[in-house]
């Protein structure tokens, strides 16, 4: 979590502060930045994609990056896996990213250093990066240390530009520097600086230099042209330098860092591109999705083969003696591969590549006060962050060992917490560590009947035929439509309602009305969340105004319809409509409405009171519209009839002031159908016309 | 639980019309479990107020404001304060409420913005039905759980009367005749020969015909009168 002196009002979703202390919806519990995901889906679905940007960098610098390359835990947490299939929450980052680039660009500015503090970061990845930004967020001083000439760390120079375009990479960065952050790339530590000197000029310092070198492997024959490691290669191709491959490649390894080698190499030219790995297709530790990627890119895996030695024929690579694995894990689960020694084979290869595990460079930590184990890692307090020396810090994959991007995020907003309490004189140990939240439970099996079936929305790619020939990235991006559609599938896990106990009578109207079984009343009304679908039907209807909702309460828009609705002119020609739009679909994009009609986008008709009808005419409105999707396109169910009945009670009740109940009309639209609302609207607007404009003084 | 309706907006209005500053006071017990008068109605009155009077060319504030309940001092003092800044409380309490507040407002007058209809039930969402009457002495053990004073249109003890026709009352088809229930729920129970025994005039002294009801519990009040001595003999006032 950033630390909570990063977070500006702008960047808090409304219900914020009551959702903090309430269980996470699973999505953002799987983050390990717990991104409020259901947050931004949300304002993805209401069209304000800036908004939704700021959800997610309020906890995440490398946004874009994670748009990208992010292994999403959170789909994999997604409660619609009960009903159908996750929200393709990553693409949907990436819509909202995309939709921002220039509101993003119009934001950045200086931090001024208010503190009389400097911090050394070593490694500008994730982490460091992480790092960098909340501590310049604070006011502090901060200088970034890269040995590369780009900042990035492996983002930069290892993950392919296929999967990661650079522009998106340097949007983030760029974010992060214009907050003041000195850069100094092309600086090895150990080589063109030495800890020392930093430790001196510095207040803290902090190592968070990743797992920067590839492991090797000891088999005959492995030394010599023709066998390249993975991140050698990786950032040749990155910087490039244009490394030396074959025709016939060949993969040692079954990770994601194997996948993009593999997956390089065979957009290098190599025409035959394979990979060998100890485990079968179910244990690889690659994922899935990059797999089957790398499968359509015609790239062979042979599973369970175990590199013996490496043929070479005048010191010519001719290909790898393999052993048939017989288990790879042992009765432990511990990492600790068995060989029937009678198994051989021969996979024929020009050029070997060993991608079997990446470990770290600390030569730049001899001589120095960070002690080193036995094992050869840093000594540290995971409680701290901190080395074994005073005010020498540690975060990401040197400590973590190896993680994900959003993982080393994590990483990096607690080391920047830990560094800024440590120079406040104080420590973070003893404060909980964010990692383990309290997260809504499945979606009971009553609540799955209940929820229409619609399939995730297709990711779209570029032809494995096309692709295999540019490092171009490969993946299509959502347009509008399918962005709407997609993030109107989210069930809005954690959005829901919540009572306020001081007002609860327990009179169990709102377990009456729930379609999903969520209220219960006991003393008082508890609103269960693994049940609750956030529709917002109860809240109107509890009588003692006992009930909000977490995100987009009602009352956020009854405060805003006198500004809404605006100044009547005396002399308008055309009646003023207050239509409230229901906002969760492709619908938004036809909320382009005549000027007469003031657009009051709700998250569902069902969360309009009778007040706010009313309070549209006070504010002076000729008639008011509740706008709501047809029976075939809503996605709640067993709400319609609650929305008449309010509907028919606000005629009713303005019939009794004599302003005519004529004037209120409840449409419905296929949600679907851009243009729906505008038929509708326009045709209201001509029935009012008709009624009369109304003459009263305000 | 006491049950209410609104009252219309045109009786309202010719309460309200001369006042400048009004709080319409919801109750956010009985009443607002019947969606007569809890917070959530008290707005939707005031907001009403404010476009009869735009309507009406007339300058008047008007703001809403709710309590748990009406009839205990506790909940209502500590917004006393804030009540006493108008000069119009319109109480959307039932006529307890409505009573109990008026005595402690001193010079602002408070005034009804419900009507205090009967002692009902919720069957369903929506519905209401009277079967109480608060008579003061119960004779539900006698007539199968079903009360003759509440439910027989003529309160009679001892029925039914000729105008009991199919299980209904003659007064209206809607009505269910309240001694063919008894009789139909005493023969269920097993106990229809109790009816055979005639009960006897009652005394209505214990209803409203004896004047104005009070209780007081001895053993609290013993208490209460004990502390309260105590903290006057001690110098303070309670």
């Amino acid at each position: 979590m950033a630390p909570q002196e990063t977070r500006t009002e702008e960047t808090k979703p409304y219900g914020a502060e009551v959702k903090e202390t309430r269980p996470y919806s699973p999505c953002r519990a799987a983050c390990p930045a717990h991104t409020d995901v259901q947050a931004y889906v949300g304002l993805i679905a209401q069209g304000r994609y800036t908004e939704a940007f700021e959800v997610i960098r309020s906890v995440n610098p490398i946004a874009s990056v994670c748009s990208m390359i992010c292994h999403h835990p959170c789909e994999q947490a997604c409660r619609r896996c009960a009903v159908d299939e996750p929200l393709a929450v990553r693409h949907l980052k990436r819509f909202a990213v995309e939709q921002s680039a220039d509101y993003r660009r119009s934001k950045r500015k200086l931090i001024p250093q208010t503190k009389n503090k400097n911090i050394a970061i070593i490694g500008s990845g994730p982490s460091g990066l992480t790092a960098a930004n909340d501590l310049a967020e604070l006011g502090y001083g901060v200088a970034v240390y890269e040995r590369h000439p780009v900042l990035g760390g492996m983002l930069a120079s290892a993950i392919p530009a296929y999967r990661l375009p650079r522009e998106m990479l340097q949007q983030d960065i760029d974010d992060v520097v214009a907050k003041g952050v000195e850069v100094r790339t092309n600086c090895e530590i150990g080589k063109d600086v030495h800890l020392e000197d930093l430790i001196k000029k510095h207040d803290a310092v902090l190592i968070a230099t990743g797992l920067s070198q590839s492991r090797s492997l000891n088999i005959p024959g492995v030394e010599g042209p023709g066998v390249l490691l993975a991140i050698p290669f990786l950032e040749d191709v990155a910087f490039d330098r244009k490394p030396v491959i074959g025709n016939k490649v060949l993969v040692i390894g079954g990770g994601n860092v194997a996948i993009d080698v593999a997956r390089t190499a065979r957009r290098l030219g190599a025409a035959n591109v394979s990979m060998v790995c100890l485990e079968s297709a179910e244990e690889m530790p690659a994922w899935k999705w990059e797999v089957d990627e790398a499968l359509e890119e015609d790239i062979a895996i042979s599973h369970r083969w175990g590199p013996m030695a490496v043929r070479r024929k005048d010191g010519k690579v001719e290909g790898l003696e393999v052993v048939k694995v017989m288990s790879v894990f042992d009765a432990d689960g511990r990492f600790n591969p068995s060989f029937d020694n009678n198994q051989t084979s021969f996979i024929e290869a020009d050029t070997i590549i060993i991608t079997i595990g990446q470990m770290t460079n600390f030569s730049f930590l001899k001589d120095s006060p960070v002690k080193i184990d036995g094992r050869g890692r840093i000594e540290w307090n995971p409680e701290t962050q901190m080395s074994s020396a005073e005010g020498i810090f540690v975060s990401g994959e040197v400590v973590t060992g190896p993680g994900s991007a959003i993982a080393a995020v994590a990483s990096g907003h607690r080391v920047a917490m830990a560094i800024h309490l440590y120079l406040k004189g104080k420590t973070i140990e003893g404060l909980p560590p964010e990692q383990e939240k309290e997260k809504i439970a499945q979606l009971p099996d009553s609540v799955v009947e209940k929820i229409n079936r619609e399939p995730r929305l297709k990711i779209r790619h570029i032809a494995p035929e096309v692709r295999c020939d540019t490092f171009m990235h490969f993946e299509i991006g959502y347009d509008e439509e399918e962005a709407l559609r997609e993030a109107g599938r989210c069930r809005g896990c954690g959005g829901g309602a919540v009572v306020d106990t001081k007002k609860c009578m327990a009179c169990l109207t709102c377990q009456r009305i729930c379609p999903y079984g969520a209220p219960v009343v006991t003393s008082v009304s508890e609103i269960r969340p693994e049940y609750c679908q956030a529709c917002g039907l109860c809240a109107p209807e509890c009588p003692g105004g006992a009930i909000s909702m977490v995100n987009y309460d009602v009352r956020e828009i009854r405060n805003s319809l006198k500004s809404v609705i605006g100044k009547m002119d005396p002399n308008r020609d055309k009646p003023v409509i207050a239509a409230f739009l229901c906002t969760h679909h492709v619908g938004v994009k036809g909320f382009d409405l005549p000027g007469n009609i003031r657009k009051v986008p709700v998250h569902c008709t069902s969360r309009v009171d009778i007040v706010d009808m009313l309070k549209a005419f006070e504010c002076g409105a000729d008639g008011v519209a509740v706008v709501r999707c047809d029976e075939g396109s809503c996605k709640y169910r067993g709400i319609n009839h609650r929305v008449a009945a309010r509907v028919g009670r606000a005629k009713q009740l303005i019939g009794m002031v004599g302003i005519g109940a004529g004037r209120i009309e409840l449409l419905s639209v296929n949600s679907a159908a851009k243009d729906a609302y505008r038929t509708v609207c326009d045709g209201f607007s001509d029935r009012i016309k008709e009624i009369g404009l109304r003459t009263v003084r305000l | 639980m006491i049950v209410g309706s609104q009252k219309p907006i045109e009786e309202i209005w010719e309460m309200v019309k001369d006042f400048k500053k009004i709080l319409v006071f919801g109750c956010n017990t009985c009443v607002a479990i019947c969606h007569a008068g809890g917070e959530k109605e008290a707005e939707t009155i005031a907001s009403m107020i404010r476009m009869r009077a735009a309507e009406e060319g007339r300058d008047i504030l008007v703001d809403h404001m709710g309590v748990m309940r009406h009839c205990e001092p506790e909940y209502f003092d500590p917004v006393m304060d804030e009540v006493k800044k108008y000069d119009l409380v319109l109480s959307t309490a039932c006529g307890v409420g409505v009573n109990f507040l008026s005595d402690r407002t001193g010079n602002i007058p408070v005034y009804p913005g419900i009507n205090t209809s009967f002692y009902g039930a919720v069957p369903e969402p929506g519905i209401f039905e009277e079967l109480c009457a608060g008579c003061g002495d119960c004779i539900l053990h006698m007539t199968g759980g079903i009360c003759p004073i509440a439910r027989c249109s003529k309160t009679l003890m001892n029925g039914p009367c000729g105008g009991t026709n199919k299980g209904k009352c003659e007064i209206s088809p809607d009505v269910d005749c309240a001694w063919y229930l008894i009789v139909e729920r005493m023969k269920k129970l097993g106990t229809l020969e109790k009816l055979s025994e005639v009960l006897p005039p009652r005394n209505w002294s214990t209803s409203r015909d004896g004047g104005p009801r009070r209780i007081s519990l001895e053993h609290i009040r013993a208490y209460e009168e004990q502390e309260e001595k105590k903290s006057e003999t001690s110098g303070g006032k309670r």
